[in-house]
């Protein structure tokens, strides 16, 4: 009853006029809330509040220089150079050096990396590989390549949460981080003065605290978006910005490619989406989105169970583990798949987390991370394992990396998702980022002093 | 493969020798893309028979459809592929798509059982010009677009000036408008706040001085050997900074916060009012002489200075945290120019009187493609120049002036 009402008096206040805007104010503190880990990878929301990487992605997902001031290739891609920007400070005040970043890249990515070899040159820093990188710039955009402090400057190691963002952590206590703003930040100081970021907090307890003015933005999952609406919550919805998508083994039962593209004729995406998820996705059989080619509905996306059981044959498999990334709606999502997989003829059974290495099917969420469709083909393949041959820029060529990638069927694109946050009255010119988190460092209090 | 060749040549030469080509495709801009579709359509297919159908997913026009396919079936023909309305085993479906950098054609060529895909990209979308609106009417004219953030702009008897967050930027004139002649770096010792502000202003000769957190720089123009070159000099600096100035009165200067994005409220020379922390500041003419300054304080309200005193102005609303002062000669012949609040996705200005403490608005608002970074008077009063940040992060520069009814 009282939610209710806090929530009616929100919506009052909604509906009040704005009052004359202005230039955004310094200060105050913005109350976050969030339901995971604000340091989970990728995208948890303090990573890249703290972090910066050597380069990011603009609003139209084109790349941008950020603690690398230029960057230049040769050897046909094969090798990488990236000039950094001078005049950059560690929160503990110590000077960004090629070497620390070195350290931060080895230590983040220590196996399966875009390069064979990072190593610092003066106030380079020099990529190398055997294959031609041309998407390096747009891939150390990503979450997986902020770079953090690993040795501090009295050689003692790094507690892993220094880096050169808007925010440097002043806490992290019963659950509540704080986040204090860097007056030195080389992109200039943030508004807000601090950030609260309260974790583990149901998504229902963060609503009823955005009501209340507890908190200033709450996360918004897509299966609730809708309801967000309803209740008139000021939301903040990205584009398609994760991919749900089933991973099947290729060893084992699965090994056939015909067994993996009877398992990717037999599932309905549409209930997926209209049901599970509310209608917030959109359906795909691609691995990019529409928006980034422009050729998505080239993958069919029906499901065609006459055609799952010819290709399936009468062959049997033992009983498939499937694992699930998450739970709430994706463990739905999982119980639906199975149903669909039994009509088809295949026995699935749902596994545990940990399990998940060894599991058949594993239903998980690919971040589609940029506006630059190459590399976001190259991240997305590089997370399940794989590679993509690109031989050029063209559209043409993007499609049948795409379509060749796809035809293993060892990844079944199944409905794209957007991200969502609601904010509350008091914070202006919140807006997502190319990453689709939300802006926090641009974004200010309109009360604050 | 040599015969399908021939065909396409001899299409090709029958075409040129005819000089023959539809109206539609004489000014068509889907002239190119369609011949391009219509080639690699031909290489999948070869010449024959096919049903054609187009689907439009893109913000095409859907009256641009029939000129789009007639276009096709005019190229398709020239390869040798005639379009049959007819139940064909082969089918063409194009799909006119896009994504969010630029247009897609995509083709999808079905010969029995096995379709294959055909895409052209085409150039991205020209800009929208910009609006006009009524009443004293403002016209907005742009004079510059950057990918970079435009903090200030001055057209110079040498050329156009620009302030970035990083380097000043000067441009020449040519024939297909400004371009870019030489840049000088700035080399700040200290970031920028993160809602940077400058200033450019003519030095009274053929240079000009510019101001931005912590950092004054000199600019001066060699005229030989032509074309000439500009000299620029940066300094740290926290000195006040220049406001627009009233004729031939006092000019009053303005200490900036450099950690922040205003004024601090300390100028010089005081007439002994107490100005709050302020965006935006400019002269206006008062009626019974002499001259009043306003400022636009940060809390929103917008003031006026007038004999030492502070006094609100109602009738300001409206305005965002931007304005700028501008002799027009229509009117009272001095409005002030002030942009528009609110959370819609583009801003717009509008002109003001203020026959007393109230403004008047006497135009309507003229929306512009963005969100006005700032706003300040070009050096001759007349007009004012806006720095925009419009879709996908371009900036641009609009000259904005007022009309006469």
């Amino acid at each position: 009853m009282f939610r209710r009402f806090a929530i009616s008096c929100f919506v009052a206040l909604l509906t009040l006029p704005a009052a004359a805007r202005t230039r955004p104010h310094y200060g105050g503190t913005l109350h976050v809330e969030i339901e995971g880990d604000p340091w989970q990878r990728p995208n948890g929301i303090a990573r890249r509040l703290v972090f910066d990487g050597l380069t990011t992605l603009d609003t139209t997902g084109a790349v941008q220089s950020a603690l690398a001031s230029g960057w230049e290739s040769d050897n046909a891609d094969h090798r990488w150079q990236f000039r950094l920007r001078p005049g950059v400070y560690f929160h503990d005040g110590s000077l960004l050096t090629s070497t620390a970043v070195v350290q931060s890249l080895n230590l983040d990515c220590p196996a399966n990396c875009p390069w064979a070899t990072v190593h610092a040159v003066g106030s380079m820093v020099v990529f190398t590989n055997d294959s031609p990188m041309p998407n390096l710039p747009a891939l150390l955009a990503g979450d997986d390549f902020l770079i953090a402090l690993t040795v501090s400057a009295d050689g003692k190691t790094s507690s892993g949460d220094i880096g050169t963002g808007p925010f440097q952590v002043t806490s992290f206590n019963n659950g509540l981080l704080v986040l204090g703003a860097n007056e030195t930040c080389w992109q200039g100081r943030p508004f807000a003065d601090a950030i609260e970021i309260r974790v583990h907090r149901a998504v229902h307890d963060q609503w009823l605290d955005l009501s209340i003015g507890r908190a200033e933005m709450v996360e918004v999952p897509a299966e609730m978006i809708r309801q967000a609406q309803q209740q008139r919550l000021k939301v903040l919805v990205s584009p398609p910005a994760e991919l749900l998508a089933l991973e099947i083994s290729d060893n084992g039962a699965l090994a056939n490619p015909m067994m993996r593209a009877a398992i990717a004729a037999s599932i309905d995406r549409s209930a997926l989406s209209n049901v599970i998820f509310q209608k917030q996705g959109e359906v795909t059989a691609s691995l990019l989105p529409q928006s980034l080619t422009g050729f998505s509905f080239l993958f069919p996306v029906d499901r065609d169970l006459n055609k799952a059981h010819e290709l399936r044959g009468g062959l049997t498999t033992p009983t498939l583990t499937l694992s699930v990334d998450g739970d709430g709606a994706m463990r739905l999502a999982a119980q639906r798949i199975a149903l669909n997989l039994k009509e088809a003829g295949f026995n699935a059974q749902e596994g545990s987390d940990g399990g998940a290495q060894h599991a058949d099917l594993m239903l998980r969420l690919i971040p589609l991370e940029g506006g630059e469709p190459f590399a976001v083909l190259e991240d997305v393949s590089r997370s399940v394992g794989q590679t993509v041959l690109l031989p050029d820029s063209s559209p043409t060529s993007l499609y049948r990396a795409e379509r060749d990638f796809l035809d293993r069927h060892t990844l079944i694109p199944l409905v794209d998702l957007p991200r969502a946050y609601a904010a509350g009255a008091r914070v202006r010119d919140l807006a997502l980022d190319a990453h689709d988190l939300p802006d926090l460092a641009s974004a200010s209090l309109e009360d604050a002093p | 493969m040599k015969a399908m060749k021939l065909i396409r040549w001899a299409a090709m030469g029958l075409s040129v020798l005819m000089g023959v080509r539809s109206s539609v495709a004489a000014t068509s801009p889907w002239e190119q893309p369609a011949a391009a579709m219509a080639e690699k359509i031909a290489g999948i297919l070869g010449p024959g028979q096919a049903h054609l159908s187009i689907r439009n997913l893109s913000r095409i026009s859907n009256e641009d459809v029939p000129a789009i396919r007639k276009l096709l079936e005019e190229d398709l023909k020239m390869h040798g592929v005639t379009v049959s309305d007819d139940e064909s085993a082969n089918s063409i479906r194009v799909t006119l798509s896009e994504n969010t950098r630029a247009r897609l054609w995509v083709a999808e060529v079905a010969e029995g059982s096995v379709t294959q895909a055909a895409l052209v990209q085409l150039a991205p979308e020209g800009e929208q010009p910009a609006q006009t609106a009524g009443g004293l009417k403002l016209r907005a004219e742009t004079i510059l677009t950057s990918r970079e953030p435009v903090l200030a702009a001055l057209e110079t008897a040498n050329g156009l000036v620009v302030l970035e967050p990083e380097q000043i930027l000067f441009e020449t004139r040519g024939p297909a408008g400004w371009h870019e002649q030489s840049r000088a770096s700035i080399g700040q010792k200290r970031p920028l706040p993160r809602d940077p502000k400058g200033i450019l202003m003519p030095d009274g000769g053929a240079g000009f001085e510019a101001w931005l957190a912590g950092t004054q720089c000199k600019g001066s123009f060699e005229p030989a050997p032509s074309p000439g070159q500009w000299t620029v000099s940066c300094y740290a600096s926290d000195d006040p900074w220049p406001l627009p100035q009233f004729e031939n009165a006092t000019p009053v200067k303005a200490f900036f916060n450099g950690a922040r994005n205003y004024f601090t409220g300390v100028v010089t020379p005081n007439d002994g009012a107490d100005p709050p922390h302020f965006y935006a500041a400019g002269w206006i003419a008062r009626a019974g002489g002499g001259a009043a300054m306003v400022i636009g304080s940060i809390d929103g309200k917008v003031l006026m200075i007038e004999n030492g005193a502070l006094k609100p102005i109602a009738g300001t609303r409206d305005w965002g945290s931007d304005f700028a002062v501008i002799h027009s000669g229509c009117g009272t012949g001095t409005q002030i120019i002030a942009s528009s609040s609110g959370e819609a996705a583009a801003d717009s200005l509008r002109a003001y009187e203020f026959p007393a403490l109230e403004a008047i608005p006497v135009s309507a608002p003229l929306e512009l493609l963005g969100t006005i970074m700032v706003l300040w008077p070009a050096p001759d009063g007349k007009t004012v120049l806006a720095a925009v940040r419009g879709a996908a992060n371009r900036y641009e520069v609009d000259r904005v002036s007022a009309l006469c009814n």
